[in-house]
C-alpha cells in the first residue's frame, strides 16, 4: 500500500484529502506544518509528499527545499488555493504544481501518474 | 525853272496819301506817281533797301543819309558806280535817302534827261516829301512789328489758357505739340520726357514722323544733356533738308525733357530767329505747366499706390479676421489656402502649403487647394463671385471639400529639407520667396531645378503642358516662406496655371505679407493642437492611473479575500462531491449536493477570475497563429451553437501572418468574447467570425472581427464595458471583458467596438503581426519591468 504524506495548516482540508486518498486505497498520514512534515517523514516514510504552500512556522517551499537535501527521488506535490507561486523558481523542485479546487479528480490523477500506479 | 505843279498842291497830295489807310505798297506806288505827275519828264521810283547793291553808289549815299543833287551829269564822278547802277546815270537825277533814327528805308530816286538845275524850293520839297515817305515806312514797320506781337502774345496765350486746362500728362502732351505746332506752323513736332526711374529719355508724343529721323534722337539728347536748346537749318545737297528747332524743359534748374518743331509749313521749310525767339518763350512757359502736371501726375500715382495699399491692407484684415475664427489645425490650413486663391483676396488659381518637419529634417506636403481643371475652375469661380457677404464671413464659410487630385498629390510629397537644388527646400533655407518660370522638360513636367522624378515637377507643375497653349511653354509659379515666430516654418507655392496671369513682384510682395499672418496663426494651431494632445495624453494617463490605483487596492483586498475564503471553499465543495457519491440517485439529498458543488464551482471560478485580474500574469510570448487559436476557442461554444438556431458564418482569409502572444490567453480573449456574442443572441440569430490581415502606416497587423446580431449595446453603457465588476448580468461579476483588455493591450493590440444599438455589436480587435508583436514586447519590458 503507497504512503502519502498530506502537509496543510487548515484542518479541514487535511480531513478531506485523506478521506479521500485513503479511498483511493492509499495510506495516508498528516502534518500542519513544513517543520511537522520533515519530522513525519523519517517515520513514516511516504511514498509522495503533497505539500501547501502557504503555511506557518515553515511553509512549503522552505519544507520542499528540507526534503529535496534528504530524498532527492521522492515525489512531492506543492498545492496552493491560486497559480501565485507558479513562477517562483524553487516551485521547479517539486513534481507537480496543483491550484486546490474542489474537485481533486486531478489532484488525484497526478498522484496516480507519479506513483507509477496508472 | 519853274516848278510845273502848285508844290502845295504836291505836298497835300502826299500829305492825304500818307494818311490813306492803303497797304503800304499802294500808298508807296501813288505817292511816286503823284511825284512823277508833278515832274512830268522826269523817271521817279522809290528803291527798297533790298534792291540796292552792296557797294555802289547808292549803298554810299543811303548809309551816309546824304541827298544827292547832280544837275549836270557829266560833271557827275563816276567813281563806285556799279554796272547794274550805270541806268541811274541820267543827265541829271536826285536822290533823297529815306531814314528813321537809325535805318535807311531806301532811296527816292528822280531822274531828268536833260540838265535840270534844282530850285531851292524844289529841294526843299522833295526833301519834305522825302521826310514824309520815310515816315510813312517807319510806321508801317511799327504797326507790322506791334501787330506780329500782338499776335505772337496771342498765341501764347492761348498755349497757356491750353496748358492750364488740364493736369492730365496724357491729355498735356499731345495739347503742347499741336498747339506748338500751330504756333509755329511746324510740319512736324516730338516731345521727350526723362523716365523718373531709368533716367532714359522717352518719346511721349509726336506729329509727323520726325522721331524717325536718324538725328532726331541724337539732337534731343544733345539739348538734354547740354540744357542748351538748338536752333538748326539743314539744307545740304545730298541729304534731305530740314529745319528744327529743340529745348529742354527746365524748372527749377531741374531737366524734364524736351520739345523739339521740324519744319516750316511754308514754301522756304525755314524756321528763323524769330521763331526760335517764340520757341524758347513758348517752352519756358510750358516748362511750368509741365512741372505741374509731373508733380500731379507724381502725386496721383502715389495716392492711387497709397489706395492700393489700402485696399491690401483691408484685404489682409478680412483674410486675418477669417483666420481668427478657429484654433482648429487643418482649418486653419484650409482658410489660408482659401485666402489665398478666393477672387477678392490674393486671386491666385492654386495654392499648396508644404510644413517643415523638423524631427526628420522634411519638408512634408499638407495641404493644396485648386481645381482639377479649367472647367472647374470656371464653376468655382463663378459661384464665388455670386456670393455676398464680408470677405472675412465668406472665407470662413467656404468649406468645399477638398478630395481634389492635387491634394492627394500634394500630400504625398515629402522633400528632404538639404535638397538645395529643390526651390521648396531652398524657400525654407534661405527664407526668401522666389518667383520663377520654368520652361516644360522633355518629360511634359515643369523643369523647376530639381532632380527628375521630383513630384513637384512631374505632377504638381504637371500636366503643364495641356495647359498652356502657347509657346514657349512656360510654367510660372512662386514660392515664400511661411514665418512661424522667428523661423521659417514651411513654403506656400502658387501658380496661375488657369488663366495664366503673370505672377508680379508686387503679388508675391502681398502673399509674403499674408503668409508672415497665416504663419503665425498655423504655428498658434499647431501649438494648440499639441497642446490637446498632450491634455488628452495626461487625461489619459491620469485615468490609467486612476484604474491602477483602484486595481492595485482591489487586488489587496481581493487577494487576502480569495485567500482566505479559497481553503474553506474547497473543502466544503470536496465534501459536497463525497456526500454526491454516497446519496442514492433520485432524492432531494442528491439535488441539494448537487446545487452546493454547482454554486461552489461558480464562486472558485470568480475567485480565479479575480485573482488572475489583480495578478499581473506573466505571458508566454511565442508565435502564434491566430486561426488556429480562434477555431480552438469556437470549439468551447460550438456544440451550443450547432444545438441552437444561430447561423456561423467564418470569413478566414488565406494568408494570415502569425503573431506574437501568449496562446492561452488569447484563447481566454476570444472565448470570452464569443461566448458573450452567444449570450446577447439567446440562441437566434448569426455569428460572424473574421480573420484577415490589414497593412497600416506601413505596418502589418492581423484583424479579429466577431460579430453578433444580439441587439448590441446600450450607449448609456457602452463607456462602461471594461470597467471592472461593471456588469447587465445577472450572473456576472463584470470581470470578462476588462479581462479581455487587459489581454488585448498587454499584446499591443487594440480592441474597437462597432456598436449598433438595437442590432448588434462587432468587436474589432488588431493585433501587430509577428515582427512588430517581438518588438512591441521588448517596450513592455521596459515599461513593466
Amino acid at each position: 500500500m503507497k504512503k502519502i504524506l498530506v502537509v496543510d495548516d487548515e484542518e479541514s482540508i487535511r480531513f478531506l484529502y485523506k478521506e479521500e486518498l485513503e479511498e483511493e486505497g492509499y495510506l495516508v498520514e498528516c502534518a500542519k506544518n513544513g517543520q511537522e512534515a520533515l519530522e513525519k517523514l523519517t517515520v513514516f516514510k511516504p511514498d509522495l509528499v503533497s505539500l501547501d504552500i502557504k503555511m506557518p512556522v515553515m511553509d512549503g517551499i522552505e519544507a520542499l527545499k528540507r526534503i529535496r537535501e534528504k530524498e532527492r527521488h521522492l515525489p512531492v506535490i506543492l498545492c496552493s488555493a491560486y497559480g501565485e507561486y507558479k513562477q517562483d523558481l524553487t516551485t521547479w523542485a517539486s513534481d507537480a504544481y496543483v491550484v486546490k479546487c474542489a474537485d481533486l479528480t486531478n489532484f488525484k490523477s497526478i498522484i496516480r501518474k507519479l506513483l507509477d500506479l496508472s | 525853272m519853274a516848278i510845273p505843279m502848285n508844290s502845295y498842291d504836291l505836298l497835300k497830295s502826299i500829305v492825304q496819301l500818307s494818311m490813306t489807310s492803303f497797304p503800304i505798297s499802294i500808298k508807296l506806288d501813288r505817292m511816286v506817281q503823284s511825284i512823277s505827275e508833278a515832274f512830268p519828264s522826269a523817271r521817279c521810283l522809290l528803291l527798297k533797301p533790298e534792291e540796292i547793291t552792296r557797294d555802289g553808289f547808292l549803298f554810299r549815299l543811303a548809309s551816309e543819309k546824304e541827298p544827292l543833287w547832280v544837275e549836270d551829269g557829266s560833271s557827275f564822278q563816276k567813281e563806285n558806280v556799279l554796272p547794274e547802277e550805270e541806268s541811274f546815270l541820267y543827265p541829271s537825277f536826285a536822290c533823297i535817302p529815306l531814314n528813321d533814327e537809325t535805318t535807311s528805308q531806301g532811296i527816292l530816286y528822280l531822274g531828268f534827261p536833260k540838265p535840270h538845275p534844282f530850285s531851292p524850293e524844289e529841294v526843299e520839297l522833295l526833301l519834305l516829301i522825302g521826310e514824309v515817305m520815310a515816315g510813312v515806312i517807319q510806321n508801317e514797320h511799327l504797326y507790322q512789328k506791334a501787330e506780329e506781337t500782338i499776335s505772337e502774345l496771342k498765341a501764347l496765350h492761348e498755349m497757356g489758357k491750353a496748358v492750364a486746362s488740364t493736369l492730365k500728362l496724357e491729355n498735356l502732351f499731345p495739347l503742347i505739340v499741336t498747339t506748338g505746332l500751330k504756333i509755329l506752323k511746324a510740319k512736324g513736332g516730338v516731345l521727350r520726357i526723362e523716365d523718373k526711374r531709368t533716367k532714359e529719355l522717352k518719346l511721349k508724343w509726336s506729329v509727323g514722323n520726325y522721331h524717325q529721323h536718324p538725328l532726331d534722337e541724337k539732337i534731343a539728347k544733345r539739348v538734354f544733356y547740354t540744357q542748351t536748346p538748338l536752333f538748326f537749318n539743314h539744307f545740304g545737297e545730298e541729304k534731305p533738308s530740314f529745319s528744327i528747332l529743340c529745348a529742354p524743359f527746365l524748372s527749377q534748374g531741374q531737366i524734364l525733357g524736351t520739345l523739339a518743331f521740324y519744319d516750316k509749313d511754308s514754301d522756304a521749310s525755314k524756321f528763323d530767329k524769330k521763331d526760335f525767339q517764340l520757341f524758347l518763350m513758348m517752352v519756358n512757359q510750358l516748362s511750368l505747366a509741365m512741372e505741374n502736371a509731373l508733380t500731379h501726375y507724381e502725386i496721383s500715382n502715389m495716392a492711387q499706390e497709397n489706395e492700393k495699399r489700402v485696399a491690401q491692407l483691408s484685404t489682409l484684415w478680412e483674410l486675418n479676421k477669417a483666420l481668427l475664427t478657429t484654433v482648429h489645425f487643418e482649418r486653419i490650413l484650409h482658410l489660408t489656402l482659401t485666402a489665398i486663391t478666393i477672387g477678392e483676396g490674393l486671386k491666385f488659381n492654386r495654392a499648396m502649403l508644404f510644413l517643415v518637419n523638423e524631427k526628420d529634417r522634411l519638408l512634408q506636403g499638407a495641404i493644396a487647394v485648386g481645381p482639377d481643371s479649367a472647367e472647374e475652375a470656371g464653376k468655382i469661380w463663378d459661384t464665388l463671385s455670386r456670393e455676398k457677404g464680408p470677405l472675412s464671413d465668406r472665407i470662413a464659410q467656404f468649406t468645399s471639400p477638398n478630395h481634389s487630385h492635387l491634394n492627394e498629390i500634394v500630400k504625398g510629397i515629402r522633400i528632404p529639407l538639404e535638397k538645395e537644388q529643390c526651390i521648396l527646400s531652398r524657400t525654407v533655407l534661405e527664407g526668401k520667396p522666389f518667383n520663377i518660370q520654368s520652361h516644360q522638360s522633355k518629360e511634359g513636367g515643369a523643369q523647376i531645378g530639381c532632380d527628375r522624378g521630383c513630384r513637384l515637377g512631374s505632377e504638381v507643375g504637371c500636366y503643364v503642358g495641356e495647359h498652356l497653349s502657347r509657346d514657349p511653354k512656360v510654367y510660372s509659379f512662386a514660392t515664400v516662406p511661411l514665418m512661424g515666430k522667428g523661423k521659417v516654418i514651411g513654403v506656400i507655392l502658387v501658380d496661375n496655371l488657369y488663366n495664366q496671369n503673370p505672377i508680379t513682384e508686387e503679388d508675391i510682395h502681398f502673399l509674403s505679407m499674408f503668409s508672415n499672418q497665416a504663419g503665425l496663426a498655423i504655428e498658434n494651431a499647431m501649438l494648440y493642437r499639441n497642446l490637446e494632445q498632450v491634455h488628452d495624453e495626461l487625461k489619459e494617463t491620469q485615468n490609467l492611473l486612476i484604474q491602477r490605483e483602484k486595481m492595485v487596492a482591489l487586488g489587496e483586498l481581493s487577494n487576502s479575500i480569495a485567500h482566505e475564503i479559497k481553503n474553506p471553499l474547497v473543502s466544503i465543495g470536496g465534501f459536497a462531491r463525497r456526500l454526491y457519491r454516497t446519496i442514492p440517485d433520485d432524492t432531494m439529498e442528491k439535488q441539494y449536493t448537487q446545487t452546493i458543488m454547482t454554486e461552489v464551482a461558480r464562486v472558485e471560478k470568480i475567485l480565479t477570475d479575480i485573482f488572475n485580474y489583480t495578478h499581473d500574469e506573466s505571458m508566454a510570448f511565442k508565435p502564434c497563429n491566430l486561426r488556429n487559436i480562434l477555431e480552438e476557442s469556437l470549439s468551447l461554444t460550438q456544440e451550443k451553437i450547432a444545438a441552437g438556431k444561430v447561423e456561423l458564418v467564418k470569413d478566414f482569409s488565406e494568408e494570415i501572418p502569425q503573431i506574437n502572444g501568449d496562446s492561452h490567453q488569447l484563447r481566454q480573449v476570444f472565448s470570452n468574447l464569443i461566448h458573450n456574442a452567444y449570450q446577447a443572441m439567446k440562441g437566434e440569430g448569426k455569428l460572424s467570425l473574421r480573420l484577415h490581415s490589414i497593412a497600416k502606416n506601413g505596418t502589418s497587423y492581423v484583424e479579429v472581427e466577431i460579430a453578433d446580431t444580439g441587439g448590441g449595446i446600450d450607449p448609456e453603457n457602452l463607456h462602461n464595458i471594461f470597467n471592472p465588476f461593471y456588469t447587465t448580468k445577472d450572473k456576472s461579476l463584470g470581470l470578462g471583458l476588462p479581462i479581455v483588455h487587459k489581454i488585448i493591450t498587454s499584446h499591443r493590440g487594440q480592441i474597437e467596438v462597432d456598436n449598433h444599438p438595437g442590432k448588434g455589436v462587432n468587436f474589432i480587435i488588431t493585433l501587430p503581426a509577428s515582427e512588430q508583436g517581438r518588438e512591441s514586447r521588448c517596450q513592455m519590458a521596459e515599461d513593466h519591468p
